[in-house]
């Protein structure tokens, strides 16, 4: 004969485990059921006909695996923010292109430039920017390393730069380049000299 | 409450198999993806009398799921990196220098447990080698941080815990670069942040080999990884009395 504590036990406990197996359930379905996120349309706006400025932005070139320097000439911008936008649209239009020394392939896009005071900016690239990114230390050195300098060079203030991909933080840009910290705008500046050098 | 008779057998089986059932929501309802902490501190590197079991310790990059960049389809960097830190082993033994592997197959190893692995072996050197289908020979990395003094405490910030040791991480780097250079051999010498360089605290570079030829295929070749080691053991003979007695400055 089964003692009663007995079965009073196994039965609160058998409604626990039914009813906690019935909330994963329901919430592994309605996480099923969230919609995947539309692909993002580009976020940063399309260039505003106007004056433009020339600015000198810092080009990898995968077959030297060297950084140069290119004016380009990109909308003038009243505030910083948008100066980086247009700073970021000038070298991937650059990159993008067929005849690019650092080819990324279409639909790579810099999401947003966030300006986060006291000297922090944040890029954040789309997953087809890293998706089509060489693999190799050298190869994501020089995306970071352009990206970084080019941005830091034209918007003044700058000392620590951040990267996310499509908003969420990533290890590696493609298995190599660190994206877990902050970059150091010094110490890129140095490597900049390094690769402009050699 | 004692169990006694027939029936307490059913009714153990019964709180038995609840149990199993509870534990089982519990692990299903767990993230498969839990990461170990990043920024716990790593304890500082006590003062080294005794020479190291390993002078260097080589460290082929990627290994198991991480494939590491496709260098060709059949060509993963996984491979080519074991296959070189096998036979930098091999040249580096044939010249009386103690040298180990951190992956000695295709394991999957994460970054935190291979720097783990290696803080705790304290090698006088460790050599963390990568492959690159883009670029020309031989590029050298030290960690993109900035250097201060070894004397900080217990315990080091496990993300810039190389900084005590990038004085001798670049005295090493530039001995083999200049070593290397006067070969012939094409070679470049950079900061990286690339880890687990940085959560070292022992002097670290990494290495990627890149082919000559600009063909990938170079980089299987048994002619081209044998002259790449033989150039690197080289490289590291004159400099592995000081690495040794941890004389290095």
């Amino acid at each position: 004969m089964i003692p009663r504590q007995w079965i009073l036990a196994t039965a609160i406990l058998l409604a626990l485990a039914t009813g906690m197996a019935i909330y994963v359930w329901q919430l592994r379905r309605h996480e099923a059921a969230t919609p995947a996120p539309v692909a993002a349309e580009p976020h940063v706006s399309p260039p505003a006909p106007g004056p433009t400025e020339n600015v000198t932005v810092w080009v990898a070139y995968d077959a030297s695996g060297t950084l140069r320097d290119q004016t380009i000439s990109v909308p003038m911008s009243s505030g910083r923010q948008q100066r980086a936008e247009e700073l970021m649209r000038g070298l991937l239009g650059i990159y993008t292109t067929k005849t690019s020394p650092h080819p990324l392939q279409p639909g790579a896009e810099v999401r947003n430039v966030y300006l986060v005071d006291p000297g922090i900016a944040v890029i954040d690239l789309n997953s087809a920017f890293v998706d089509g990114q060489t693999s190799g230390v050298l190869a994501e050195e020089l995306t970071v390393a352009s990206l970084i300098q080019s941005l830091s060079s034209n918007v003044p203030g700058i000392t620590k730069v951040k990267i996310l991909v499509d908003g969420k933080e990533r290890e590696t840009l493609s298995g190599h380049a660190d994206l877990s910290g902050f970059y150091d705008v010094f110490q890129v500046s140095d490597l900049a000299k390094q690769l402009t050098s050699q | 409450m004692r169990w006694n008779n027939g029936a307490p057998l059913l009714a153990q089986l019964l709180a038995t198999g609840l149990l199993a059932v509870t534990a089982g929501v519990l692990l299903f309802s767990q993230t498969p993806s839990e990461q170990p902490p990043a920024n716990l501190p790593v304890a500082a590197p006590q003062a080294q009398t005794a020479p190291p079991t390993y002078l260097v310790m080589i460290d082929p990059a990627h290994g198991g799921s991480d494939a590491g960049a496709a260098l060709n389809p059949a060509m993963p960097e996984k491979d080519v990196t074991l296959a070189f830190a096998r036979r930098l082993r091999m040249e580096l033994n044939s010249r009386q220098i103690q040298a180990g592997l951190v992956r000695d197959g295709d394991n999957t190893l994460s970054v935190d447990q291979r720097a783990g692995m290696v803080n705790s072996t304290q090698p006088a050197l460790y050599i963390s080698l990568h492959a690159a289908s883009q670029g020309n020979g031989l590029v050298l990395y030290t960690a993109m941080l900035s250097a201060v003094g070894e004397d900080r405490g217990r315990f080091l910030d496990w993300q810039t815990a190389q900084s005590g040791s990038l004085v001798r991480s670049r005295w090493a780097e530039q001995q083999i670069t200049a070593s290397i250079q006067k070969m012939g051999f094409p070679l470049r010498s950079l900061v990286a942040a690339l880890r687990p360089l940085n959560n070292l605290t022992v002097p670290a570079i990494a290495v990627e080999v890149a082919p000559t030829s600009g063909e990938v295929s170079q980089l299987a070749s048994v002619d081209y990884q044998s002259m790449v080691c033989a150039a690197l053991a080289s490289a590291i003979v004159p400099i592995a009395p000081a690495l040794r007695q941890r004389t290095a400055p």
